[in-house]
């Protein structure tokens, strides 16, 4: 008897042939002509329609500076951050030391299961880094790897994204190219725009449903 | 799941009757048909983008099963295993299989149809490891024991009070609310417990990707990205058609299904996966499975035009139009794919025998087709399976079941062919008929009849026939068998 997969494949081959139709012309997106800044502001106001929070720093000490009034005034006392490039640049473990911040790291947990038990019930925000940002639709784009756990920017109620301006790209597609393209693609591949939601419940719209709440972004560039 | 498709009728009388269905279906179906034309008029050329989209399908379904390989091929290379199944038997058996041998007690389930359709939760259940559907909607119709309303919005009809009953019979909340937020609280702070322990997560799939070997999930609750990142296992269950040429191709498609869909420019979570975790990954599968299902696709996919139906997104743009949809709602469908959408992919599924009313319960207006992202032709598929089904000889009509007609139809039609050929024999006819039509008519209007067509005039009126036809007045005014030219 011959395999499913042979079986099925074989029907699929047998079945009439029809063509392949042209595909029509598409107008590109009008964020491909922007230059930087409108970049940047077309972004923020993406993301803010998703109720997205946008500050803006312009070197890492200022983005320090927003990182603890964010901190302070929502009155964290834990947070679990990644240790990509843009994160680590940071050393948010000495600030959340001068602050009275327990920040923790993948990297300080033997295994996944303490892994989860900190990010699911300790962490009271994820700050993260991003690979790109997309002005289109106010989209974050994470590569997951070992320095970027999936569950930090999903398991808190407040997920913090640190994205250098010069990040900001105008559509997906080039984002597509970098992480499809040549190499290997990464495990998972991520884009976020807004926080959880949900209208399951008599179309009711709201936020937090599984994810994170809120999403807050440092603009830091 | 039972198939109840054949109820149609009887299921539309119910649900048209239920007064509390009225304020759901007034209200959410025009509302996402009213963000979605906002959205996608932001578009450069919205036509456009839709006319793409159905090329996109098009081309996929052409180039299926080379598609389909390269998918697998790229998809073991990145370190996923994939199963393909003929049937939802066999793809159930494989799930089962791998959750016991891995011991899971339960598994957290991404929203999913495919596993709808295959009914995976009755198959984990038997064996005794607990489904848990993770989207809201799909959590509060899984503990009421209910098909999917709508495929977005699958509990959209519920009242919030049967919610409350529900989640506090549940212990899902402790004092009772009416507010939809305090109820979505109860059931995040469930299934995050059942998040975190997860061992053993299931999903569907959105896209699968050909040239990367890359299945994408979009969703907007985060269901599903915490049942690929939490457990060890991951099985993401697809049927064959859901596959794509390129990224680019995906990407195109991404932007149509979240504009279609909700009418937002993406949803809050689009996940891409290109095998399991990395050895150094602290989250996310160890292990992937893809499960490949046919489950009765491949018997369309010979079937040139019904192929056209497995072009389907399952964006819910078409229910959202659909006047039918708006009046009746999801249930009456009888299975879990509910308007056109499931009135072009259940006939050849189940079967034209066992579909009778739904590809005749259409008014070919063509709202579905007018805002399809995929291309579907919804009507011209609803005449073919009328078409295939009053030929139950040809080989098209066996592939799918086609069933006889009634054969007072069959004779009514016959004789009516005879005679529409004949001029003779429409004139005695129209003689013989008229004062057998006109017996109960007033006022000109003929409001009800005896007999065959009794279910006809139960809610349409037909105007009584004149006295004479016009060929009669012809012949009084200007005599038989004038010809018309020398009229003046």
């Amino acid at each position: 008897m011959a395999s499913a997969r042979d079986e099925i494949l074989g029907k699929l081959k047998a079945a009439p042939k029809t063509k392949i139709p042209t595909r029509p012309f598409l107008p590109p997106a009008e964020e491909v002509a922007m230059g930087r800044d409108a970049l940047v502001n077309r972004f923020t106001e993406m993301f803010a329609a998703e109720t997205g929070i946008v500050y803006r720093a312009k070197e890492s000490g200022q983005a320090l500076e927003t990182l603890t009034e964010i901190v302070q005034r929502e009155g964290l006392k834990s947070v679990m951050v990644s240790t990509d490039e843009v994160v680590t640049a940071l050393n948010l473990p000495a600030w959340g030391n001068k602050i009275d911040v327990k920040v923790a790291t993948p990297k300080d947990f033997k295994g996944r299961d303490d892994f989860k038990d900190a990010v699911f019930d300790d962490a009271e925000a994820g700050i993260t880094g991003v690979d790109f940002a997309v002005a289109e639709s106010g989209t974050l784009g994470l590569r997951h790897d070992k320095d970027q756990a999936r569950l930090i920017s999903l398991a808190p109620i407040l997920h913090i994204a640190i994205v250098p301006v010069e990040r900001i790209v105008p559509v997906y597609e080039p984002v597509i190219e970098t992480v499809f393209g040549k190499e290997k693609p990464p495990s998972q591949f991520v884009f976020i725009t807004g926080p959880s939601m949900t209208g399951d419940i008599q179309g009711q719209l709201f936020k937090g449903m599984h994810g994170p709440r809120r999403v807050i972004v440092i603009l830091v560039g | 799941m039972q198939v109840s498709t054949e109820k149609f009728t009887e299921l539309v009388r119910r649900e048209v009757e239920k007064a509390r269905l009225r304020p759901a279906l007034k209200m959410v179906p025009h509302f996402l048909h009213e963000k979605r034309e906002a959205v996608l008029a932001d578009h450069p050329d919205a036509p456009a983008a839709q006319a793409y989209g159905g090329a996109i399908r098009s081309e996929a379904l052409a180039r299926l099963p080379e598609l389909l390989e390269e998918f697998e091929k790229n998809a073991i290379s990145n370190g996923a295993k994939v199963f393909w199944a003929r049937n939802a038997e066999e793809a159930n058996a494989y799930i089962v299989k791998l959750a016991r041998e891995r011991g899971a007690k339960y598994v957290i389930k991404g929203k999913s149809m495919v596993t709808e359709e295959i009914g995976l939760n009755g198959a984990l259940s038997e064996q005794g490891i607990e489904p848990w559907e993770a989207d809201l909607g799909e959590f509060i119709i899984q503990q009421m024991n209910r098909t999917p309303f709508h495929i977005v919005g699958p509990a959209i009809n519920i009242a919030v009070e049967e919610v409350r009953d529900l989640f506090l019979s549940k212990a899902f909340i402790k004092e009772p609310t009416l507010d939809p937020v305090e109820l979505g609280w109860g059931a995040r702070l469930f299934l995050r417990e059942k998040f975190h322990r997860a061992q053993f997560g299931v999903t569907g799939v959105n896209m699968a990707v050909a040239e990367t070997g890359t299945i994408i999930n979009l969703e907007n609750e985060g269901n599903i990205r915490f049942a690929k990142s939490s457990p060890r296992t991951q099985v993401s269950v697809m049927t064959l058609e859901k596959v794509v040429h390129t990224m680019k191709d995906a990407l195109h498609l991404i932007r149509l299904l979240s504009r279609n869909c909700t009418g937002q420019k993406i949803t809050a979570y689009v996940s891409m996966d290109s095998g399991p975790r990395k050895v150094d990954e602290i989250d996310g599968p160890e292990e992937l499975f893809i499960v490949i299902v046919d489950n009765g696709r491949s018997r369309i996919y010979q079937d040139p035009r019904a192929r056209e139906a497995l072009r389907c997104i399952r964006c819910a743009a078409c229910l959202n139009i659909c006047p039918v949809y708006r009046q009746i709602g999801g249930y009456a469908y009888g299975w879990v794919y509910s308007g056109p959408m499931g009135q072009v992919l259940m006939p050849p599924l189940l079967g034209l025998d066992k579909t009778q009313d739904l590809y005749r319960a259409s008014t070919l207006c063509g709202a579905c087709k007018s805002v399809c992202p995929a291309g579907i032709d919804h009507p011209d598929l609803f005449l073919y399976y009328r078409s295939l089904d009053v030929s139950a000889d040809a080989s098209a009509a066996q592939r799918f079941n086609g069933k006889e007609r009634p054969w007072k139809e069959t004779l009514f039609f016959k004789l009516w062919g005879m005679a529409v050929k004949r001029s003779w024999m429409w004139n005695s006819g129209i003689s013989i008929t008229r004062p057998l039509m006109n017996a109960g008519s007033r006022g000109g209007a003929i409001r009800q009849m005896k007999g065959a067509f009794r279910g006809w005039f139960r809610k349409r009126d037909f105007p009584a026939m004149a006295e004479e036809t016009f060929r009669e007045r012809w012949e009084k005014t200007v005599g038989k068998g004038t010809d018309f030219k020398s009229v003046p």
